[in-house]
């Protein structure tokens, strides 16, 4: 099918190592992964016609470290330049909008996190509603352990089935190189382990990691320049429910479901689905409030269980999918991303290559 | 002499006063006397009430109702191990609580024995602290109910009064990071520690920095250890101010001090917020040349440098005092001033 000059596709990116602790600051983690995404598009930095990023100060805890990050673009003479205090998905779809103006034609988004500096039991009781969950400690081990009770008491699943998707998610990132958690796990073994809080085990949660990811994007005939097989964006939605996580059914994302409703998901299936559950259960819910059949390879990277750079997870569930069309030759993909406690936002994007 | 830091603690404390509004202030002020309240939107009861209807942005209004104060236990967590933010020291359970009368259920902790006292659909009523100031936390948790019965007065109107008694509240902020220094970072630390200054020569632009950045920010690329030079400690004073010191927690400074920019001799980057000696601060000029005062070996440390901001100096350099040079002409400074 011809794309016109307003369909925009995925032709660069690149990912950082993934590391449990990186003695650099976010703005060096930065700088290869920004040079290597405009390299691997066969552009400079000059060409880009707009840069967005997504980082949160508060986890390296340097105030003004999203300011520093600019240094990593060579922003010399002055570029067209955002950032949104969320992970780089969110970016990306800031980057999408943008391309729609149609008065540029190739942007960069990308997503960085050094988590390893904080404590995120602590860090993201700040992150809540401040009159009734940040006064007490409301941390998110304890918040997604409600959620993944609520699951298991609506009968939809089993503490053996998720231990199962563990297993099968760390098996999977044996294959990826940008795995931090990865390798053969035995499913009684992984239930023997004590809880961090009932029902979650830590094998239940996911890394701390320090990582950064960017891509970059190209509208139109340029998408055919820069890339052989370029990973089109057919659709991208992004809906929010109430903050409040005693406000929803946690058992399901309605959510997710209007904004797959919302980028297309109806038109046909897709061939990989990448599911930014960090959470194991949440890969459950989200399967389901996306309608995905055993037709669906979900999580072939080993999804955000094998590496979590906050602020970068959810950019590289979208690389992941745009990854399986560029090089792997498949036709429809699906990538999902969150943000905020229980799967409060998510972001859904349709991704297609050419016949 | 010193080390040079590798890892450093730092914690980042800044307090709140939140204004509450007619809706969480009613709550709060409902907590003050011991009474849980929702709000009616439509045919529901939201506990705790919200300004706004969660289903579609519409104004709740202020249609309060008691609610509770027993309730039943819809998703439950035990927490083994409660950190210092949480409101039990010991062991306890997080749970949601659909609180009789509401339609949507309220966060909190439960305090019971152990893990084996918990299971959903268990009731509860709350146990409140001795002083109670209008806060979420004046219930300090849940109980298991003492009895099977109803909660009394459940959906009973609650009228706000016309003032509010509790209409904020306080909120410290209160995080620790642990830090690493990065490899620039440790290689600036090092060269203070000897009384010298190092910075990094792009190859491309030939722009030097000052101290090493790992990087060029013009020319986004990488710089290592091959870039470095070392830039003389005399430069120019191409920007400043002078600040009229207001109290806050650790302010140490009374009089009105400096804080100056300085572009050394040959760089193209200048260091940020200096001191400057020996004149006091009205004499101070852009153009003005200065040198660095090194403190001796021995009183140097690099405990306050980090990988947050350049060009800071820790306690190696005291400042910075007028060489008796004229002043540079601001031709060549006006593009390296910040």
């Amino acid at each position: 099918m011809p794309r016109s000059e307003n369909d925009i596709a995925i032709v660069g990116y690149a990912i950082s190592p993934m590391l449990r602790r990186t003695d650099q600051t976010e703005t060096m983690m930065m700088l290869p992964v920004v040079a290597g995404a405009i390299k691997s598009a066969g552009l400079t930095k000059d060409d880009i016609g707009f840069t967005v990023s997504g980082s949160c100060d508060y986890l390296s805890g340097q105030a003004f470290s999203f300011v520093s990050n600019v240094d990593a673009y060579g922003a010399w003479p002055p570029i067209n330049e955002s950032h949104v205090e969320m992970d780089g998905s969110f970016a990306l779809y800031e980057a999408f909008v943008r391309l729609l103006q149609g008065d540029i034609d190739t942007a960069l988004a990308a997503g960085v996190g050094k988590n390893s500096n904080s404590d995120p039991s602590t860090l993201y009781t700040i992150e809540m509603d401040p009159y009734y969950l940040t006064p007490l400690g409301a941390d998110p081990w304890s918040l997604h352990a409600l959620q993944y009770r609520a699951l298991l008491d609506s009968g939809k699943t089993t503490e053996r089935d998720v231990a199962e998707l563990v297993a099968r998610n760390r098996a999977s990132a044996k294959e990826n190189i940008h795995a931090q958690v990865s390798g053969d796990y035995d499913v009684d073994e992984l239930l023997a382990a004590d809880y961090i809080r009932t029902p979650l085990r830590r094998h239940d949660l996911p890394p701390i990691t320090d990582g950064c990811a960017a891509v970059v994007l190209a509208r139109g005939q340029k998408a055919y320049e820069l890339c052989e097989r370029p990973a089109w964006i057919t659709g991208i939605d992004h809906r929010i429910e109430p903050h409040l996580p005693t406000l929803r059914d946690l058992t399901t994302s309605v959510s997710t479901t209007q904004a797959a409703k919302g980028a297309g998901l109806d038109a046909g299936p897709v061939e990989v689905a990448e599911l930014h559950a960090p959470f194991s259960y949440q890969e459950l819910i989200l399967a389901e409030s996306l309608g995905l059949d055993a037709d669906t390879q979900i999580n072939p990277s080993g999804g955000a269980l094998a590496a979590n750079p906050v602020m970068a997870t959810g950019l590289i569930r979208i690389i992941e999918a745009a990854k399986q069309i560029i090089e792997n030759g498949k036709r429809r993909t699906l990538a999902h991303t969150t943000s905020g406690p229980c799967l409060q936002q998510n972001l859904v994007a349709i991704l297609e290559g050419d016949e | 002499m010193a080390d040079v830091v590798r890892e450093s603690v730092f914690r980042l404390q800044f307090p709140f006063q939140r204004t509450l509004g007619p809706t969480i202030g009613a709550f709060a002020s409902a907590l003050a006397e011991q009474t849980l309240i929702g709000v009616k939107v439509g045919d529901r009861v939201i506990t705790p009430p919200l300004e706004y209807d969660p289903e579609n942005g519409a104004d709740a209004g202020t249609d309060f109702v008691r609610v509770g104060p027993k309730g039943t236990v819809t998703t439950w967590t035990w927490v083994p191990e409660p950190t210092h933010l949480h409101p039990l020291a010991h062991p306890f359970a997080f749970a949601f609580v659909l609180l009789d009368g509401a339609d949507t259920p309220m966060f909190h902790a439960v305090n019971v024995g152990s893990v084996d006292d918990m299971r959903t659909g268990m009731r509860v009523e709350p146990r409140w602290r001795a002083e109670c100031e209008g806060r979420i936390d004046d219930l300090e948790a849940f109980v298991p109910a003492t009895d099977d019965g109803p909660s009394d007065g459940a959906g009973e109107p609650w009228v706000a009064p016309a003032e509010l008694p509790v209409d904020h509240m306080e909120m410290d902020c209160d995080l620790t990071y642990v830090d690493n220094s990065a490899p620039a970072t440790l290689i600036w630390m090092r060269a203070l520690l000897d009384g010298k200054l190092l910075g990094q020569t792009c190859p491309v632009c030939g722009r030097t920095y000052v101290g090493p950045r790992g990087l060029c920010c013009v020319d986004a690329i990488e710089l290592d250890e091959t870039h470095l030079v070392e830039v003389p400690d005399r430069g120019v004073v191409t920007n400043f101010t002078i600040i009229t010191p207001t109290p806050y927690p650790g302010q140490t400074e009374t009089e009105p001090f400096v804080r100056c920019s300085i572009l050394l001799e040959g760089t193209d980057a200048v260091l940020n917020q200096q001191t400057v000696l020996e004149i006091p601060a009205s004499e101070v000029r852009v153009g003005l040349h200065v040198e660095c005062v090194w403190a001796p070996p021995e009183e140097r440390n690099v405990d306050d440098v980090g990988n947050r901001g350049w060009g800071v100096g820790g306690d190696c350099m005291r400042g910075w005092r007028p060489t008796g040079q004229p002043d540079e002409p601001a031709e060549n400074y006006v593009e390296r001033m910040m």
